[in-house]
């Protein structure tokens, strides 16, 4: 055996780890799966640029959303008027039917004056 | 302080007349309602008659002619009561609602009075400046009572024409306001 072959034995040579490195690299991996993603990257998930993608799907759908609830509101308001609108023109027609109706009595009175009837006195 | 006084007394000086020429008869209305076992109540000022136009139908007749006679209208009032049984209201409670339509400005051109049905009919119409701007109807039976305040320009011709259409028969409306046509008192 040579020199050489000394030193690499040497160097090669199994070490045992210090005290309790097993648990601290485990405790450590446990770590790594809590963090919460970098700050810096949220804007750009944000607008799709994420790593997986999803951002961008729910700013469509947030997107989508605004888009109904805005014509759902356009919608509503219409039907509403078109409501008030109808019921308004309903409250026109009975107003002239019972001023009509009334009229229409004062009339046949005095037709059957002109007609020569008996004067309802 | 002066100055507020000043003030006040220019806005009530502006205010008055407005107040006088709107004639509210909701004191006496309100005493009917409470009285009656049955109200309608329309009240359509000059935006509701508008609004209300546009939803008219011009095709047809009825409301073709009911959108022609509201294009001008200022206002519509209809109050009509139905009481359980004669008696509940009195002629005290309708006497305040004839108490505004005194000559020269409002003319009854109609009074009917039937002892036999228990049925009065008084027709007012509002003369300005020699045009028809108001009409009034109290119609009364023992057990119902209708009050109409229609505001604004009234044309005859298109009441003439009205015969047939909302049972609007074709009265015939003398222009003079003196000439109580149809006083049958």
């Amino acid at each position: 055996m040579n020199r050489l072959e000394n030193e690499l034995k040497k160097a090669l040579e199994r070490v045992e780890p210090p005290a309790g490195f097993a648990e601290r690299v485990l405790a450590r991996a446990a770590r790594v799966g809590d963090e919460k993603p970098v700050r810096s990257r949220r804007w750009l998930e944000l607008f799709g640029f994420g790593v997986t993608g999803m951002g961008g799907l729910r700013w469509a759908a947030a997107c989508a959303l605004c888009v109904v609830l805005a014509a759902s509101g356009v919608i509503y308001e219409r039907d509403m008027q078109r409501r008030r609108g109808e019921e308004a023109k309903d409250q026109v027609m009975l107003a002239l039917r019972i001023t009509g109706s009334k009229l229409q009595i004062a009339e046949q009175s005095l037709k059957e004056l002109d007609s020569g009837g008996q004067p309802q006195q | 302080m002066k100055r507020i006084g000043i003030i006040i007394a220019l806005l009530f000086a502006v205010q008055w007349p407005a107040a006088a020429q709107d004639w509210d008869p909701g004191g006496a209305l309100k005493k009917l309602s409470a009285k009656a076992s049955k109200a309608i109540d329309v009240t359509l000022d000059q935006s509701m008659l508008q609004f209300a136009g546009a939803f008219l139908d011009s095709k047809d007749p009825d409301q073709a002619q009911a959108k022609k006679i509201i294009s001008n209208m200022k206002g519509i009032y209809v109050h009509s009561f139905e009481f359980e049984k004669a008696g509940e209201y009195s002629e005290d409670d309708v006497t305040p609602l004839r108490a505004p339509l005194k000559e020269p400005l409002w003319s009854r051109i109609v009074n009917v009075r039937s002892k036999h049905e228990g049925q009065n009919v008084e027709v007012y119409f509002k003369k300005e400046d020699g045009k028809f701007t108001g009409l009034v109807v109290i119609a009364t039976e023992p057990t119902e009572l209708t009050f109409v305040d229609i505001i604004g320009p009234i044309n005859p011709d298109d009441f003439r024409r009205l015969g047939g259409q909302f049972g609007i028969p074709k009265v015939e409306i003398d222009q003079d306001p003196a000439g109580k046509k149809g006083e049958t008192k």
